[in-house]
């Protein structure tokens, strides 16, 4: 019981996620290995105010949400300045950068020692002691993910992005702007990431760096590429897919010293058949 | 009287190559414009620098008496220049109608706020939005295909269709890079009615060609455009009948 | 006396990124790849000459070895992987998160022979210590990577310069249609220049962890340093990466006079965003 309860709520998270990956490489096209780092400034950010008691649960994921949009506008403004490779290097130095504030920070972080004892998610008051409480609110969490991602998406704005992934000069010559929906894009998937971010760390009542790291990146990555770029039903087909994926590792019977590196392995293998055989993924279409 | 759109002294180079060199004209309002010239004459890189998509190196264009210098494209766009492409570069994963919707300008839900926190408003706003694409989509004859795929049209119906495109996004000068290239006789006629229907509607055309046959039958102006210069301007009678730009134009081809 | 030590260390440590900077430069000059899966076989080098080493072999077989691995990898991630991604018409998005991909399998399969836990080369040599100026002090091994990386730097230029396949090398990087339409074959030339990267990348692969020692996932940094540093230099121009490599690489270690060293990820990114900022087109960028 317990293993569903905490599959279906990580899952949850990571469709959030999911989403969050999708919408900024699915939609807005741009390559991105950091989208772990504004999850985890999410989930850092709502387990400082909790373990503090400085706002109760809701207004704690509101400031996170907010950073994220922030932090991710800030993150992905000079991919759309700059041409689309230099990205690649801000990408992942903000990744790393990311990593190295998580870990050498100890004050704000707790280090690589992680932050335990972080409080449950309360509601209008009521903290959610029990742990199938917890499970509905990633579930709800989720489900309003999925319907603001299907909402925008069948707006003239979703229709607007689309026409952008097909020809950015095409879009530009009608006089729509082309940065704007982008940043927007981005904003929106600074959004989902820190709720996510928020819900999993009020869900695992602890964090540490190696959640958020270049590794949970590229797992973010092939959730969308196994799930299917820019569609609803890939980010969500991708995360249940792949959190199974280490239940049926422990089953091939790995050596636990190398389990984490065959998961690694896996995901890079899956990257890399995607890519060659199925780049629109299981549900999605052409990357 | 300010010209309605004029260029003064545009130059251009990429590398060592002059693309424009000393470029200068004027376009009446009401009129269909045809530019012609010999393949490298600089056609296109004018489009471009009207519609801010080309820095020029010097010179510079107005459009009614302003100065579009250092404008970016949608700014140009909502001053009410719109451009086509020669290769058409049309959303072809989407319908014939959703590339007519997706040049409207001005349209609720095109920000992801009001799509998330006013859903009904914005659906609504759509229908409305949709019945006016239908009717551009109309006025170009491809009602008929308001649904299909783009990828599922004729090349003459993408030509039409590009053509719709340009009347959504609402401006009154509309810059057509070959509009009339590759059709079938029919489809020619079509193009070539379309075009002239427009501008009795008021709209003002530069249009890019190079059969002499549609430039008589449509232009009111011509512009002959030679190694990045303004050779001549007139009639397209006294253009196609002067032997010497017949001589640039068809020199050593035939 | 730190300060000169820290000088010291960055141009060694500098030199030898060069040739990862030149390398990758190579490579993303002609075939326009950003080719991130570079760190893995920059990895992969260093692996294969420490299991030699440590199965007997003399070093020159070792290093001969790992160079001959490192460019059959790069070779059959051109003609594998790249070359097919091509075929299809594949966007850059795909191209690039099928390197990534790449990189995440070289990485894992070698933490997965060879654990994560951090290896170290025990070659008694290596460890000869000269003093420089006073206090400073500086391995044979450090003395190898500038040697060795001051001659591959020179190779490089020689071969481009002066070489027909390096001449042909640079008409497909210039202009890929008109190399096909000459009869030049890019996709054969695109694997030759991978293959040459990826032997070139494989000198600072052992030599680096010579002196810092080896882990799978230490590819990345070196090559974020090298990428910044062709930005930076101006894409295309094989002194720039190199020099911007070493400047880079001083300016980091010089940091540590400052800032503690867990931060000089900061410090190598902060450079590039003052770059990125004030001139993105890089300092040695052929005029246009």
């Amino acid at each position: 019981m317990d293993f569903w309860f905490s599959y279906i709520a990580l899952a949850s998270i990571y469709v959030l996620l999911g989403l969050s990956t999708n919408l900024l490489v699915g939609i807005a096209g741009i390559f991105s290995v950091s989208q772990a780092a504004v999850f985890g400034v999410g989930a850092y950010i709502v387990a400082f105010f909790l373990m503090n008691d400085i706002t109760s649960f809701l207004p704690a994921m509101a400031i996170a949400a907010v950073c994220c949009i922030a932090l991710n506008i800030l993150v992905t403004l000079p991919a759309l300045r700059v041409s689309g490779d230099y990205f690649v290097v801000t990408s992942f130095g903000i990744q790393l950068l990311a990593t190295a504030v998580f870990t050498n920070w100890t004050d704000g972080t707790g280090g690589a020692n992680g932050l335990p004892g972080i409080p449950p998610p309360d509601l209008a008051g009521k903290a959610l002691e029990e742990s199938w409480q917890v499970v509905l609110l990633c579930l709800g969490g989720m489900a309003l993910g999925c319907l603001i991602f299907w909402l925008v998406m069948r707006a003239p704005f979703g229709r607007l992005l689309r026409a952008i992934r097909e020809d950015e000069l095409a879009v530009a010559a009608t006089g729509k702007s082309v940065l704007r929906a982008k940043v927007s894009a981005a904003a929106l998937a600074g959004a989902f990431a820190g709720t996510a971010g928020g819900l999993y760390a009020t869900f695992l009542s602890f964090i540490d760096p190696s959640s958020f790291d270049l590794d949970a990146s590229i797992l973010l990555l092939t959730m969308v590429v196994v799930g299917g770029a820019r569609t609803l039903a890939g980010s969500i087909i991708g995360p249940f897919l792949l959190l199974a994926l280490p239940q049926i590792l422990t089953l091939v019977d790995i050596p636990t010293t190398i389990a984490a590196a065959a998961r690694q392995l896996i995901y890079g293998v899956l990257l890399i058949a995607f890519m060659l055989f199925r780049p629109q993924g299981l549900a999605g279409e052409k990357l | 009287m300010t010209p309605y759109l004029q260029a003064s002294a545009v130059e251009v180079s990429f590398g060592g190559l002059r693309a424009l060199n000393d470029c200068s004209f004027t376009i009446q309002q009401g009129h269909i414009t045809c530019l012609v010239g010999p393949n490298g004459a600089g056609k296109t890189t004018i489009f471009n620098v009207i519609t801010g998509f080309l820095k020029p190196n010097s010179g510079s264009v107005t459009f009614k008496g302003q100065p579009l210098d250092g404008w970016k494209p949608q700014a140009i766009v909502a001053a009410g220049i719109a451009r086509t492409f020669q290769n058409l570069r049309l959303f072809v994963d989407l319908t014939a109608v959703d590339n007519v919707l997706a040049s409207l300008p001005g349209q609720t839900g095109e920000e992801p706020l009001a799509a998330i926190f006013r859903p009904f408003h914005v659906a609504a706003a759509q229908r409305r939005r949709r019945e006016e694409a239908l009717a551009i989509l109309d006025r170009v004859g491809l009602s008929a295909r308001s649904g299909d795929f783009v990828r599922n049209l004729s090349y003459g119906e993408q030509k039409l269709l590009i053509i719709a495109r340009v009347l959504a996004t609402g401006a009154e000068l509309l810059l057509l890079d070959e509009p009339a290239s590759g059709l079938s006789s029919g489809a020619l006629e079509d193009v070539m009615a379309l075009l002239r229907s427009l501008r009795n509607d008021g709209k003002t055309l530069l249009v890019v060609e190079h059969n002499t046959r549609v430039v008589q039958k449509i232009a009111d102006d011509v512009l002959f455009l030679h190694q990045g210069h303004l050779m001549a301007q007139g009639s397209p009678e006294t253009i196609v009948n002067d032997p010497a730009l017949a001589e640039i134009y068809f020199g050593g081809a035939i | 006396m730190l300060a000169l030590q820290l000088l010291c260390n960055g141009i060694v440590t500098g030199c030898a990124l060069g040739v990862v900077a030149v390398s990758f430069s190579f490579v993303y000059a002609t075939t326009k790849i950003f080719h991130v899966a570079h760190a893995g076989v920059y990895t992969l080098g260093g692996y294969v000459a420490w299991s030699m080493l440590g199965h007997g072999f003399p070093t020159a077989v070792a290093v001969l070895t790992a160079i001959a691995a490192a460019t059959a990898l790069g070779a059959l991630i051109q003609g594998l992987l790249y070359a097919r991604l091509e075929r299809r018409k594949a966007t850059h998005l795909v191209v690039l998160i099928a390197s990534l991909g790449t990189l995440a399998v070289i990485q894992n399969i070698l933490a997965a022979v060879y654990t994560a836990d951090i290896l170290r080369f025990n070659l008694p040599w290596g460890a000869e210590v000269f003093r420089v100026a006073g206090n400073v002090r500086l391995t044979m091994t450090q003395l190898l990577t500038v040697v060795v990386s001051l001659v591959a730097y020179g190779g490089v230029m020689w071969f481009s310069n002066g070489t027909i396949l390096g001449k042909q090398i640079r008409a497909v990087a210039s202009n890929p249609f008109l190399a096909e339409i000459t009869r030049l074959q890019p996709r054969r030339v695109h694997i030759y220049v991978m293959a040459i990267a990826s032997a070139l990348v494989c000198l600072p692969g052992i030599l680096v962890p010579m002196d810092f020692g080896l882990q799978p996932y230490n590819g990345i940094t070196p090559l974020l340093t090298a990428t910044i540093a062709m930005i930076a230099g101006g894409v295309g121009s094989i002194t720039g990466a190199f020099v911007l490599a070493i400047v880079i690489t001083e300016l980091q270690n010089m940091s540590l006079l400052f800032i503690p060293g867990e931060w000089s990820i900061g410090v190598t990114f902060f450079i590039f965003v003052i770059f990125m900022l004030f001139r993105p087109t890089g300092l040695f960028a052929a005029a246009r």
